[in-house]
């Protein structure tokens, strides 16, 4: 079952990966497949149990998967260190300023489609 | 018994599990610091590569020499973004509920999110590639990787600067949304899971069910859209500079 799923993730990366080349250049393959399987889902009308499991499966161990790639900041010492306070205050002023942005104008769109819902 | 030693650690160093072996006891070491602290600086992939990446240089290992060792685990990546689509499609069921508020905070949220990113960055000297590498920072690392790379960023360090992000969420994210007088629970559940991808719906879910699940949606929906219009966007961009 697990077999499965994972051959069905593989297949729509590979997918992903051709049309990237013949036709999507600007995506990257992985993100096509991604897609791709939604739609698919979409139509199915149900996730289906060998690909709930192999992605379940895949996705609990995403953090570890995440490490190696993140090591590599080791590679990119000099670089970091020519940006490293632009860097930091960028991320931290971005998130200080997009949370509550974000917050606030969900908030005020649901109260106004609930205000337009209770008017009717 | 000197001579034996040292073959003994040739022995051990050079075996192809050797990194692998040191990359999973690294992260158990991460996840145990993490369950045992519950604190958010504490994120066990920050802590493992912390580990990683001192022992990899006490031990003389370059990072193209580490990467290829550890190919069983880099290799899964791919088809695990995929596999970001089943959350995604489980998600989506949820949108029908706020359709347009969802589909407008996504858009305008995310959008403002990489512009204010890029401008800040740009104003205080960060360099072109080093801005590619920042503006898919507040999606899931294995999209902003993919899209960093596209985009000409620098994929390992975006990973990093996701994390780094993430982390920010529980540590001033609740604080920051009381101050603001955000109190509908999907508007906070939509803000932490746009703003700290995992990490933010990893604290959502522990404030509530409806905050949990709108920051589930939110970080779903903005790495595909992120994924889908960045690369789209500095195509055009750059086509017209």
């Amino acid at each position: 079952m697990l077999l499965r799923g994972l051959t069905w993730l593989i297949v729509f990366q590979l997918l992903g990966s051709g049309l990237s080349v013949l036709l999507l250049p600007f995506l990257p393959g992985p993100i096509i497949g991604m897609v791709l399987l939604v739609l698919f889902l979409c139509l199915r009308g149900e996730t289906g149990e060998s690909l709930d499991m192999a992605a379940s499966g895949l996705l609990k161990y995403l953090p570890l998967i995440l490490v190696p790639p993140a090591v590599g900041v080791m590679a990119y010492g000099r670089e970091i260190a020519a940006d490293a306070t632009a860097i930091m205050i960028a991320l931290l002023l971005s998130f200080v300023l997009t949370l509550p942005l974000c917050g606030w104008l969900m908030q005020k769109l649901i109260r106004r489609q609930r205000n337009a819902e209770s008017g009717r | 018994m000197i001579g034996n030693l040292h073959g003994a650690w040739q022995a051990v160093a050079g075996h192809p599990l050797f990194l692998l072996g040191l990359t999973l006891g690294a992260y158990q070491l991460g996840l145990a610091l993490y369950e045992r602290t519950r604190m958010a600086v504490f994120h066990p992939v920050l802590v493992s590569v912390a580990i990683l990446v001192v022992l990899l240089s006490l031990l003389g290992f370059e990072y193209a020499v580490y990467r290829e060792a550890v190919w069983p685990l880099v290799i899964l990546l791919g088809p695990a973004t995929v596999a970001l689509a089943v959350p995604l499609y489980l998600n989506l069921r949820r949108i029908r509920l706020y359709f347009w508020p969802v589909v407008l905070t996504i858009l305008l949220g995310g959008l403002f999110a990489t512009v204010i990113t890029l401008l800040i960055a740009w104003a205080l000297g960060a360099d072109l590639m080093m801005l590619m590498t920042l503006a898919p920072k507040s999606v899931t690392s294995p999209i902003a990787m993919l899209v960093a790379e596209q985009i000409g960023g620098i994929p390992e360090l975006a990973a990093v600067f996701v994390m780094f992000t993430g982390v920010l969420g529980p540590l001033f994210g609740p604080w920051l949304l009381r101050k603001c007088k955000i109190t509908e629970p999907a508007a906070w559940g939509m803000a932490m899971g746009m703003t700290a991808h995992a990490v933010g719906t990893s604290r959502a879910i522990e404030e509530g069910e409806e905050q949990g699940a709108f920051s589930a949606l939110a970080m779903s929906l903005l790495g595909a859209a992120t994924a889908l219009l960045l690369p789209l966007g500095v195509t055009l961009w750059l086509a017209l500079a």
